[in-house]
């Protein structure tokens, strides 16, 4: 049983970091149907340019907070560079496209920071130990923090003008143009949110899961599995579903083999696609006939 | 010469450069192309797949994986003869694609290309974690080729070897785009909704398609396998899925020679950057070279989309302009009505099929039809029964909900409730395919052309049930004769319309209303039992209205029924057997047209006398178009 708890406790971490790289997939995809594989990229760029800050000497919390907003200028100026100048975008065109954008961010990423996998130092706390579950601090501060940005992400989209003028936007785009919203505003800003919650699970989760030039990859496609039980378009469900993901791993890891963590997310998405494809799949209704 | 040999003409251009390279270059240079041709090989099955199929594996390194790897368990551990492994450790990767696409290729969109990627990551953490693949050292002490009393060892030697696979590789993979699944794919991603309505099955036709670019990258592991003699896990990794990709769209989509440019192209790229960036970057180690293939990749989607392949079109038809220089605004002949008219007969009995369900029996029965979005009911309980061999016609105001039954019978929207049994099969819910395959298909109110092809490109796609050439056959060119089929039935098809002239232009060129009558056209070319017709007449001019009507009306006259729903209310009138009228998603009147045009209650529905919104503009305008039309055909009683 104490091991059950440990492993679920474990998984409700690990899941939160997924479920704020889930919640940046929406929020591109939303508004724009692309699915942006260079989410996963933010995380590791946030967690990698934070240990280097703290490792120049400043502060951890000043580092955090130096980092994040540098990370969202990132995105948006990539989504600049690369994503504006496209006229025609396919699925096909975004897959091909963001894949060499977070193929060129990796690569530079590796020539900076070298192959090894680093940790930022643990947030201030103490680990505890509660009926026989042992509990990092940092494993709290991620929680806490994921919570914290997950709810202010849907507050955002769900009470604020700009988030439900995004949402118009997604929903009906010639309308919102005729209202007076900018479609191109609305890709930055959903860029930034993307890279705000990606660089957000960066910095948490690098004294735990560490950051390299190469986590964003598989942490971008749990992402993505977790978008996925959402139909990519409902932030809630994003979350919760990264946090599922994040417990099955666990509980595979921890009772089969923890060589098996990194096929959970595939196995989910298959079987997923394969039972509720409709529920969860957003429906293509651009076909008008 | 004959154009079909003329075709083959560049593969043994293609050969014999090779053979020249093989035995002439430089060692270094042949090494480098040995690894072009491994990575080509594996580039050719993912250029398939994202041409034809419109998809891409982000994993593609996956497939080259199991074909590696089971090569060399095969050969190394097993001991099994090389020639023997190699079909073993193609179908490895063949049954892991199936497995694969079985259940993603149903859904559009990304889910397949996400899906590979972790496919990508779970081959790579299988083979690290697995004793039997020998962890992260791998399998080595491989054998170098040996057979019919030579040892491939040499670079030279190996790359004479590739060549001809390459080649015969690259030849069969253009011959399946050029075949009747290649038109259907392409097709398809033109207009899926289209292409389903004429009887492609996308989803199998995909999978199939999928397969096969896994037996090309399965291939291409083989040869990996055997010219490295070791194989350990970089051979799934991240890294090589980018670099195939990257040749596949570096050459360009759409056509498979593309692969074999962008994989040299890419290979030259690849050793180029491994020389350049150390001295750039005294730094830099390990796969830096990554950097080269993202910025390349993007900047070739930004600026050059359709890839060196586009480079050389332009080339070739700035060339060929200058040569012969295109006389534009050349004039068409159109042919007079009575010259159509005989074509039209000779057609028809080539388009004309004796197994009609006997006139007057029920072939369509529709109950309780119904759609609902959300609060919003567009079709309520609609029960109606069509006869074999008359003209029905389905009348109403906009929005009566005309469009959506006709999409729910084809099967292009699921129904909320209710069925709809064609030649007694239930077909509501079902894929657009499965009614065009029991005989029903339609046109669409909203243009669904096949853009990227021509008049007849378009018409072909419409016998797809009527050939049956599979994905082997289309390869090993065994589908000629059926082809030739085809091209005279769908010729047929447009000489009826007497769209003769632009047989060959590209549908792009067209004006809406000969858009209209090549989806006309595109639809009898299935030889239909029912022909569906959203709107025919909008857009044509007065004379091919008339025209149009008169083909309708012989077109009945063999034993097709036809359904349509128009506008023109004159043309109805005088065209249908009998007339149903919908408004506000409800069955309002049905009857000869004589009856229903003077029931109170379809004058109630155009007039818009009941339900007075005066201030709904749409309304309005409806109304104003028929309450002229109307009295100008029966007049109200």
């Amino acid at each position: 049983m104490t091991d059950l708890l440990q492993l679920v406790f474990a998984g409700l971490a690990q899941g939160s970091v997924y479920g704020l790289v889930a919640l940046g997939f929406v929020a591109i995809f939303a508004v724009r149907e692309i699915v942006n594989l260079v989410q996963g990229e933010y995380a590791a760029l946030a967690g990698l340019s934070a240990i280097s800050a703290v490792g120049a000497g400043l502060p951890l919390v000043v580092a955090v907070l130096v980092v994040i907003p540098l990370v969202m200028g990132i995105a948006v100026l990539l989504e600049r560079l690369t994503i504006a100048p496209i006229k025609k975008m396919t699925p096909l065109t975004s897959i091909i496209l963001t894949l060499g954008v977070s193929t060129a961010v990796k690569a530079i990423m590796l020539l900076i920071w070298g192959p090894e996998a680093k940790g930022l130092p643990t947030f201030p706390g103490s680990d505890m130990t509660i009926g026989g579950v042992s509990i990092r601090s940092q494993e709290l501060w991620v929680l806490g923090i994921s919570v914290i940005v997950a709810y202010a992400t849907i507050w955002f989209y769900e009470h604020t003008i700009r988030g439900k003028s995004l949402r118009a936007c997604a929903e009906q785009p010639v309308a919102a143009r005729l209202v007076g919203i900018s479609p191109r505003t609305a890709t930055v800003v959903a860029f930034a949110v993307a890279g705000f919650t990606g660089a957000v699970a960066g910095v948490v989760g690098s004294p735990i899961y560490l950051s390299s030039w190469q986590s964003g990859l598989s942490l971008g496609l749990k992402g993505f599995v977790a978008a996925t039980l959402g139909g990519l378009t409902s932030l809630r469900v994003a979350m919760f579903g990264g946090v599922l993901l994040g417990v099955l791993e666990n509980l595979v890891a921890g009772y089969l083999s923890s060589g098996y963590r990194d096929a959970v997310a595939f196995v989910v998405l298959v079987l997923v696609l394969l039972f509720r494809p409709h529920g969860l799949a957003r429906k293509t209704s651009g076909v008008r006939v | 010469m004959n154009p079909m040999l003329k075709r083959q003409l560049p593969f043994l251009g293609l050969a014999v450069a090779m053979l020249l390279f093989g035995l002439l270059a430089p060692h270094q240079m042949v090494d480098v192309g040995i690894w072009a041709l491994i990575y080509g090989i594996a580039a050719i099955g993912l250029s398939l797949l994202m041409g034809l199929a419109g998809q891409v594996s982000l994993g593609h390194a996956a497939f080259i994986a199991v074909g590696a790897y089971t090569q060399a368990l095969l050969v190394g551990n097993a001991g099994w003869n090389p020639l023997l492994a190699a079909p073993v450790a193609v179908v490895a990767s063949m049954l892991v694609a199936l497995l694969v696409g079985l259940p993603l290729l149903r859904l559009r969109g990304h889910f397949l290309a996400l899906a590979t990627l972790g496919l990508g990551i779970i081959v790579g953490v299988f083979v690290n974690e697995q004793e039997f693949t020998g962890g992260t050292s791998g399998i080595f002490g491989l054998p170098n080729l040996e057979f019919g009393g030579r040892s491939y060892d040499t670079a030279q030697e190996y790359f004479l070897l590739l060549t001809p696979v390459v080649v015969i590789g690259l030849w069969l993979a253009n011959n399946v785009v050029h075949s009747r699944t290649g038109r259907a794919l392409s097709a398809v991603n033109d207009s899926e909704v289209a292409a389903e309505c004429l009887g492609v099955d996308t989803f199998a036709l995909r999978l199939r398609v999928f397969v096969l670019s896994a037996a090309y990258a399965g291939l291409s592991g083989v040869f990996y396998t055997h010219w490295l003699t070791i194989v350990n896990p970089s051979v799934s990794h991240f890294e090589l899925s980018v670099k195939i990709l990257l040749m596949v769209v570096l050459g360009g989509l759409g056509t498979v020679w593309g692969a074999v440019i962008g994989a040299i192209a890419v290979q030259l790229l690849d050793e180029g950057l491994r020389e350049i960036i150390p001295v750039l970057i005294p730094s830099a180690k390990g796969e830096i070279q990554l950097i080269g293939f993202g910025v390349v990749l993007v900047l070739v989607i930004i600026l050059m989309p359709g890839g060196l392949a586009q480079l050389w079109n332009k080339l070739r038809s700035a060339v060929q302009e200058r040569r012969h220089p295109i006389i534009r605004g050349e004039h068409e002949h159109p042919i007079s009505q009575k010259e159509q008219r005989e074509l039209l007969e000779e057609s028809l009995t080539l388009l004309a099929r004796s197994d009609h369900m006997p006139a007057g029996q029920i072939i369509l029965k529709i109950r309780g039809l119904t759609k609902r979005y959300g609060g919003v009911t567009a079709l309520d309980h609609l029960d109606l029964d069509v006869k074999a061999g008359e003209i029905m016609a389905l009348i109403g105001p906009n929005g009566a909900g005309k469009t959506t039954a006709f999409n729910m019978i084809t099967g292009v929207l699921p129904p909320t409730e209710g069925s709809v049994v064609l030649q007694g099969i239930e077909v509501a819910g079902k894929q657009p395919h499965v009614a065009a395959a029991i005989g029903a298909t339609r046109t669409f109110q909203n243009l669904q052309t096949f853009k990227s092809t021509t008049v007849i490109g378009n018409v072909k796609v419409a016998r797809h049930l009527r050939s049956k050439a599979g994905l082997l056959r289309g390869m090993l060119l065994l589908d000629r004769a059926e082809e030739k089929l085809i091209d005279e039935a769908s010729q047929a098809a447009i000489d009826a319309m007497g769209l003769t002239a632009l047989a060959d232009k590209p549908i792009a060129d067209l004006a809406f209303g000969k858009q209209r009558q090549v989806e006309v056209a595109r639809a009898m070319a299935l030889e239909p039992s029912v022909l569906l017709l959203d709107e025919p007449m909008a857009g044509l001019s007065g004379p091919e209205r008339d025209s149009l009507s008169w083909l309708l009306r012989r077109v009945k006259d063999s034993g097709v029924t036809v359904l349509l729903v128009e506008h023109d209310v004159a043309a109805v009138m005088a065209l249908a057997d009998r007339v149903a009228v919908l408004d506000d998603g409800k069955l309002i009147s049905l009857g000869t047209p004589a009856v229903v045009t003077s029931d109170p209650k379809v004058i109630a529905a155009y007039l818009g006398e009941e339900d007075s919104d005066t201030n709904d503009s749409t309304a309005g305008a409806t109304a104003a178009a028929p309450t002229t039309a109307i009295p100008a055909t029966g007049g109200p009683a």
